[in-house]
């Protein structure tokens, strides 16, 4: 009975081995086997992966996979231990805090010639610290937002197609009242969905610190509080006083209240499937959303850009690959991560999924990104595309500004929560 | 009081106490069988409908168990519940006898050292239990699950009160007949205690199947995730929680409990009893 | 084992060999019976708390732990320089308290049912003790859609009587008293269990003789069966204030410890602070000073319980 029980413990402990990739070619060097760390159904994909032995016959993989909510919890623990994963893919902004942790190993020197010229301005920013890159990028996305036709129809609204004709906030809020059915608050149908990301409450950075930022100014003088709600921390991320708790911060949030509250035309709580279900107007979501649209259109739609007050501004961003500073084989490790990003290999990964590519080199090769409705989403990551603000502390950021923004969206104090947020981030900067 | 009103206010008062604790079960249960739409139809307005399937179907049991990976967070949540038992068991009891059955200098100090980790609240231990059990290798092993609570002081202390009650001439006959402290302990003891042995080994069962914090913060490695942490997951990463799925999963990560409970009532009721029994 | 062996062996020059070399062997046999649970009771409660205690005084994330480095007081004066633990503690006393408060009538009640001669005795207790035997996770995940604004149970019960929807866990008046009411259904069964047990300890004689005297039904249970109780009400107070104390999955399911940290329970504030702020150091240092809390109540429980009478 105790032979049983310590034989299924100890079985319990094995990693989940992928050994039976292919490999043709034969391998007359010394065999290596790079361990991976991601989520799961994440890049890398198969079919790179075993393009990419043929010309490594001696690289074997064995693959780790944790859910996303404890991604970095995972991280944290084995990229410190002493037998680290190889390769990490994870999300994109903590870049910075594990290059500051010494977690990840910069892969600068890596590159293949004329990356700098290929990769998009925002992938290379929100990879890089202190001049060095530390993820090639595979993917890039960001949000839109998406309507359901018969219902605008049926309303009398006609949502932009264009970025020039972009709604503002103010807009899209006429929008949201003319087109919601029932009573404000507990409609049938809302204006505006709920967000399908995390437990499906408002307050999210990636999608909701947009409505301060874009009641802000990216070409104001630095010293002003239009140019400090655009960037929403100090552009080197040395300090967020200043930078949230602005007079154009407080105007954009009591109007993203109302949506919840005042107007109630959006809800507080998730809503699983409401936009596709038809139970909403408009809802905001990345391009994953259109391509699972475009192979099953279960209702009719469309894409608006996303809503401003007065610099359009959308977040970009996605889970991306690293190498482990403490890899035993960091340089067939790093070799393997920017070749997943580079060139075929690269487009094999992202056309898998169904977001965007990083490199613009890529582009012409997505039928789908050419024309409306996808192309808001090229045009918006061209034009309006910003990383969420870097630094080394961003996990932190990310949790009290989100903290601070749903707060705001169930009813709370703009004020008292930006002043809040601002202390906290500060305190978690002073290490 | 009349005649009448009392049985009256007894019944109201009854149905009273069988909807607030039982409806809610009954809710999630019968919702398990629902579509999500005929779920959220069936709410308002509330009627006999919405406590019961009248179209049941099986699709958020077959999602359940095709799309995650429940089966085997079941399985992983029975081998710790089960090691963890075993081992409580066995360690508690020797630990119990050497105190009540053995006189030895420093018994005094052995017993206070223990008694003062009873009083320590686990939950406070988390980070640097964290950090000793992923120093030892373990993070991300069932054993690394189990190990920390194995020596668990309640057990010890329900353990000792009942070997304290049991009469010293039952071992004194096995002195005389030359029986070592092993074999006492074995063939006169053990066998004198059952029922003490299963009301710990219940309520060590109950607090292992049903724990969370440290199993969320330890086991991070899928293939070793227990239901507690998978229920709790659901719907995670991008995705809401499909509530019909996620009350199956919540049915399922219940029912052995429940039964196990129903079948032996009456030692869960001594052992939570006793649990709350301190110092 | 053998420091402790050699040390328990050495004031032993005794006079008497014979008895002396039973005594050892003896303590020998003692210790290979103990010798697992105290090692595993040294390593996983004892250098837990060692570290903890030396960890309240470092600031280090655990993503770079060997980068530790000594702040003194740092992590204890942050916490009366920020507002994060005094509103945590707060939100936790209060939801305790909302707790206890709700748990010791309603138990007491149901244990003065269960100890009558009534009918559906048996039913009645296996419903209550259904609670008890959930898991935490499946109580939030049940109450979370219980409480859920449009869809929920609960709203669709206000809704049957014609009041208005509730927001319940998105406000912050409402957020914590839900999930003490929550935490409060689910234990209610457990204090009754307890009281049951106090109720059943006390003499029957007693009880009858005041009925002789000519007291009332309502005077018995109110001069004698209250007072009598009052070791176990005490009880069951600390035992369920300790377990509040200790109260993680509704935080972390249901409120995130929101809104505006209304719900920001202690052990949630504390696994946030560790695990997603990588402020590992200021972590240890409120997990002492909850570890004290509960110290401190544990002990004041047992002065109180050792001067009290007994019967």
């Amino acid at each position: 009975m105790k032979h049983v029980l310590f034989a299924a413990l100890a079985g319990g402990t094995a990693l989940t081995a992928l050994p039976a990739l292919a490999q043709q070619s034969e391998c007359t060097a010394e065999p290596v086997t790079l361990r991976i760390l991601r989520t799961p159904g994440n890049y890398p994909y198969p079919a790179a992966i075993e393009a990419w032995q043929q010309e490594h016959p001696c690289v074997s993989f064995e693959i780790n996979e944790v859910p996303f909510a404890q991604l970095g919890d995972t991280i944290a623990v084995q990229a410190a231990s002493d037998d680290p994963p190889d390769i990490l893919v994870y999300d994109g902004p903590n870049t910075q805090s594990y290059a500051k942790a010494g977690i990840l190993l910069p892969v600068t020197d890596y590159l293949p010639e004329g990356w700098d010229d290929d990769i998009l301005p925002a992938t290379k920013a929100e990879h890089s610290y202190e001049g060095e890159v530390y993820s090639p990028g595979i993917e890039q996305t960001t949000v839109a937002m998406y309507y359901n036709k018969a219902l605008t129809d049926a309303a009398g609204v006609t949502p932009p197609q264009t970025l020039d004709e972009a709604w503002t906030w103010p807009e899209a809020l006429e929008a949201f009242k003319a087109c919601q059915q029932g009573e404000a608050g507990a409609p049938s149908v809302w204006g505006l969905g709920p967000t399908r990301f995390g437990n499906g409450q408002p307050g999210l950075v990636y999608q909701d610190l947009i409505y301060q930022r874009s009641n802000g100014d990216p070409e104001a003088d630095p010293e002003s509080t239009a140019y400090k709600t655009f960037w929403a921390m100090a552009p080197d991320g040395s300090t967020v006083e200043g930078y949230l708790d602005t007079p154009e911060a407080i105007e954009a949030l009591t109007f993203y209240r109302a949506l919840f509250n005042e107007e109630g035309v959006a809800p507080k709580v998730g809503i699983p499937n409401a936009f596709f279900d038809g139970k909403a107007c408009f809802y905001i979501d990345t391009p994953a959303a259109g391509s699972a649209l475009l192979k099953d259109p279960v209702i009719e739609w469309g894409i608006t850009p996303m809503p401003y007050f007065k610099s359009p501004v959308v977040h970009t961003g996605s889970t991306t690959i690293g190498v482990t500073a403490r890899s035993n084989n960091p340089e067939i490790a790093a070799q393997f991560a920017v070749d997943m990003s580079w060139g075929e290999l690269a487009y094999m990964n992202v056309s898998q999924r169904g977001n965007l590519p990083t490199l613009k080199s890529l582009f012409d090769r997505f039928p789908i990104y050419q024309d409306y409705p996808m192309k808001v989403f090229v045009d918006q990551l061209e034009e309006w595309g910003q990383p969420r603000p870097p630094s080394p502390y961003f996990a932190q950021y990310d949790r009290v500004v989100t903290d601070a923004l749903r707060s705001v969206a169930f009813g709370g104090d703009p004020e008292e929560a930006m002043q809040n947020a601002e202390r906290e981030v500060a305190r978690a900067m002073r290490r | 009081m009349t005649a009448l009103r009392r049985p009256l206010a007894l019944t109201l008062i009854l149905l009273l106490i069988l909807a607030c604790f039982f409806a809610p079960f009954l809710w999630i249960v019968s919702n398990s069988f629902k579509p999500q739409l005929g779920i959220f139809s069936d709410v308002t307005p509330i009627s006999w409908r919405t406590f019961l399937p009248l179209e049941p179907v099986l699709d958020n049991y077959r999602s359940l168990f095709e799309r995650t990976n429940i089966l085997r967070a079941l399985l992983n949540t029975a081998i710790v519940s089960v090691g963890q038992v075993t081992l409580t068991l066995i360690l508690c009891a020797m630990a119990a006898y050497a105190l009540t059955r053995i006189k030895f200098r420093g018994s005094q100090v052995v017993f206070v050292v223990i008694l003062l980790t009873f009083l320590l609240p686990v939950e406070a231990m988390l980070v640097p239990l964290f950090q000793v059990v992923s120093g030892l290798g373990l993070a991300n092993s069932l054993l690394g699950v189990m190990i920390p609570w194995i020596a668990s002081p309640f057990g010890l202390f329900l353990l000792k009160q009942a070997f304290e009650e049991l009469p010293r001439d039952l071992e004194d006959a096995a002195r005389i007949d030359g029986a070592g402290h092993v074999r006492t302990f074995f063939s006169i003891i053990l066998p004198n205690v059952k029922v003490p042995l299963l009301t710990l080994g219940l309520v060590t069962f109950l607090f292992s199947w049903n724990s969370f914090l440290w199993p969320l913060v330890i086991a991070q490695n899928p293939d070793i995730q227990l239901i507690q942490v998978a229920i709790a997951q659901q719907g995670s990463p991008t995705q809401l929680p499909n509530w019909g799925e996620t009350f199956a999963g919540a049915t399922v990560a219940t029912l052995p409990l429940i039964l196990l409970f129903l079948v032996l009532q009456k030692y869960f009721t001594q052992g939570m009893a006793m649990s709350g029994i301190k110092g | 084992m053998t420091a402790i062996d050699r040390q328990m062996d050495a004031p032993r020059a005794a006079p008497r060999p014979a008895r002396n070399a039973r005594q050892r062997k003896d303590t020998r046999t003692a210790f290979a019976f103990l010798a697992p649970f105290l090692i595993l009771l040294l390593v996983f409660q004892y250098v837990p708390l060692a570290m903890m205690a030396k960890n309240a005084f470092m600031d280090y994330s655990l993503l770079n732990p060997d980068a530790a480095k000594f702040v003194g007081m740092l992590n204890f004066e942050d916490m009366f320089y920020f507002d994060d633990a005094r509103e945590s503690l707060a939100a936790t006393f209060l939801f305790a308290l909302i707790v206890v408060l709700i748990v010791i009538p309603l138990g007491f009640v149901l244990a003065l049912f269960l100890n009558s001669t009534l009918p559906a005795r048996a039913l009645v207790r296996t419903i209550i003790m259904l609670p008890v035997v959930t898991s935490a996770v499946v109580v939030a995940t049940m109450w979370n859609f219980l409480l859920d604004p449009s869809n929920g149970l609960i709203n669709g019960v206000i809704a049957l009587f014609g009041l208005p929807r509730q927001p319940f866990l998105t406000s912050p008046n409402q957020a914590l008293i839900m999930i003490s009411v929550m935490t409060a259904w689910q234990q209610v069964g457990f204090a009754t269990i307890l009281f049951l047990g106090g109720l059943q300890g006390v003499p029957k004689e007693l009880s009858e003789a005041a009925r002789i005297d000519g007291a009332t039904r309502w005077q018995v249970l109110w001069n004698i069966t209250v007072p009598l109780l009052s070791r176990t009400t005490l009880f069951v107070v600390v035992i369920m204030t300790v377990f509040s104390l200790q109260a993680f999955a509704p935080a972390f399911l249901m409120t995130d410890g929101g809104p505006n940290s209304s719900t920001n329970l202690i052990v949630y504030h504390i696994y946030k602070m560790a695990f997603v702020m990588q402020n590992a150091g200021y972590a240890s240092a409120l997990s002492l000073v909850l570890l004290l809390i509960v110290l401190g109540i544990s002990l004041l429980q047992m002065w109180l319980l050792r001067a009290k009478w007994n019967y």
